[in-house]
């Protein structure tokens, strides 16, 4: 060889005997380690910013597979949020007729009263039923032009606690066949089937949920396992130079990781849209019943636990399949 | 340092590689393994990196029973040997310096000590100039350099070859042998795989000949004519 160290043999730091043989050097492992999840995390993320387009195409697939369940959730949540804004108790009203007075209406009360499974009733005047109307927005000027007041009396009746669906049922039935009665109306059924229809949503927005986490599972999983499989000549110099498994690993792991922080930050960013474009139309709702509506948006932890829990799904795909394929390389 | 004692190797599907191999090579040794294609060279060579395992025999390094070490330490043991190829085996997308500094990546040495260690062996090659260049730029005979760069960087107590100079014209074959040689002046234990004869001839080691899986013949140094 013409090349020649300028160094003498015995003092060139590569031909120098020293205790290191190997290349290593047992003094640092943590620096090391920690060294190399640093250069594993950063080539990961040179590696998928040198081809942006088939990156981003697989962050907005796992993007949209996120985005759904928690847009689902945003609905839900809103749907019950006006469940409960629009009949707190599960009261019953009695609207008597027009020709029924205030000792009909108490009479009607005292016999509702003994009954066990009512536990309260209140007798709502017209002028009572009146003064609630003039409260509302735009009404007290109708209300002005008329001259008698044409509300009937109302009674509001809480059926006792405990009281069954079938028993608040029963107590309709009963209320309807009552002398001097009109109209009788259960706000208890609507939102019972509103609750039951609820617990439907929450459990199918759960399933949702459960299925898209494996999407992107799968989907992460099987980009890596392309991106080892076209660098799978690398991976096999790496371990004939005495790489361990899990320095080979590394990169993909981050890879893994990388995605799955992406498509969490897009998907709580989709989410936001929605949130928005949302929230003109339910304010426009709420105005018609009388402010008591505002949207009800996504908690600022669950937005920033998207991209958490999608990393870790990365990571996850990302192990599951580099276990296997980097067997199969061995 | 390297004792194959009664070593057979047999593939799946019945060929026999190796049969009752026995043979040791001291510490320091410099060592030519010949014998026409299909005799049982690569195969030697890759049991010592445990990347074969024999079907019989017992193969030690340094004392260590390489069939007592388990999938999880095979790494360590290769950080223990510097392996070059006849394709050398680089990494074609990083650079020549990227190359060189894979094992002493792995082997978790301080960036600092590291750069030192890459450069002294890209000198020690002849490449210093071009650590900043992609493999496919080089020439075949500088491939090869690097890869030996890379193979002796870590300072491995042997340093294995299998048929390094099988792409090179005879010119640069020469070069490639010297540069073994003088790895052994500093106290490596070589072993090349090599059907060179003329070329082995010239360099004046100890020769073992295989045939058919067979040792038939283990000349001395001295003995080389």
């Amino acid at each position: 060889m013409s090349t020649q160290p300028e160094l003498p043999l015995n003092e060139s730091p590569l031909l120098a005997e020293t205790p290191s043989r190997g290349g290593r050097t047992r003094a640092r492992p943590v620096a090391s380690w920690r060294e190399h999840h640093g250069w594993s995390a950063s080539a990961s993320l040179r590696r998928l910013m040198s081809r942006p387009v088939g990156t981003l195409l697989t962050v907005a697939v796992m993007a949209i597979a996120l985005a759904l369940p928690l847009t689902f959730y945003l609905l839900l949540g809103n749907v019950q949020k006006m469940g409960e804004a629009l009949g707190q108790n599960q009261t019953v009203s009695m609207f008597l007729q027009p020709s029924q007075g205030g000792s009909a209406a108490q009479l009607v009360a005292k016999k509702l009263r003994d009954r066990p499974d009512v536990a309260a009733v209140t007798v709502k005047t017209p002028q009572q039923g009146m003064d609630e109307l003039a409260k509302m927005q735009g009404f007290s000027g109708a209300l002005h032009t008329l001259e008698d007041n044409p509300l009937p009396f109302v009674l509001e009746v809480l059926p006792a606690q405990g009281v069954s669906a079938d028993g608040v049922e029963r107590l309709v039935t009963d209320m309807r066949g009552m002398s001097g009665v009109d109209q009788v109306q259960d706000s208890g059924t609507w939102r019972q089937r509103l609750e039951a229809l609820l617990g439907v949503g929450q459990r199918a927005v759960l399933i949702l949920a459960v299925l898209l986490a494996l999407a992107v599972l799968l989907v992460v999983g099987n980009t890596i396992r392309v991106d080892i499989a076209s660098r799978s000549e690398e991976i096999g110099v790496l371990m004939l130079v005495g790489a361990s498994r899990a320095f080979v690993r590394r990169p993909y792991l981050y890879a893994g990781i990388w995605y799955g922080l992406f498509s969490g930050v897009l998907a709580a960013g989709f989410a936001v849209l929605v949130e928005l474009s949302l929230a003109d139309p339910v304010a426009r709702l709420g105005h018609a019943y009388a402010g008591k509506l505002q949207i009800d948006v996504l908690p600022p932890w669950l937005l920033a636990s998207v991209p958490v829990a999608a990393a870790v799904l990365g990571w996850l795909g990302a192990r599951l399949v580099s276990a296997w394929q980097l067997r199969k390389a061995a | 340092m390297i004792r194959f004692d009664q070593v057979s190797k047999r593939y799946e599907g019945g060929h026999e590689a190796l049969s009752q191999l026995s043979f040791e090579v001291a510490s320091g040794e410099m060592a030519f393994v010949t014998g026409h294609s299909g005799a049982g060279k690569s195969t030697l060579l890759k049991l010592l990196g445990l990347i074969e395992r024999p079907s019989h025999g017992v193969i030690t390094l340094e004392g260590q029973h390489l069939g007592k070490i388990g999938r999880s330490g095979i790494p360590k043991l290769r950080r223990r040997i510097g392996m070059v190829f006849q394709d050398h085996r680089l990494l074609m997308d990083r650079t020549v310096f990227a190359n060189v500094e894979l094992p002493l990546m792995i082997g978790g040495m301080a960036p600092p000590e590291r750069s030192k260690r890459v450069r002294a062996a890209l000198e020690k090659v002849g490449l210093l100039a071009y650590e900043r260049q992609l493999p496919a730029t080089l020439s075949a005979g500088e491939q090869q350099r690097v890869g030996i760069a890379r193979a002796i960087v870590a300072k491995p107590m042997l340093l294995i070859a299998d048929e390094p100079t099988g792409n090179l014209d005879p010119t640069l074959a020469v070069e490639i042998m010297g540069l073994f040689a003088e790895f052994q002046q500093v106290g490596t234990t070589v072993l090349v795989a090599s059907h060179d004869l003329p070329l082995i001839k010239r360099m004046r080691k100890r020769v073992v000949v295989l045939d058919h899986g067979r040792l038939v013949a283990d000349v001395a140094a001295q003995e080389v004519l």
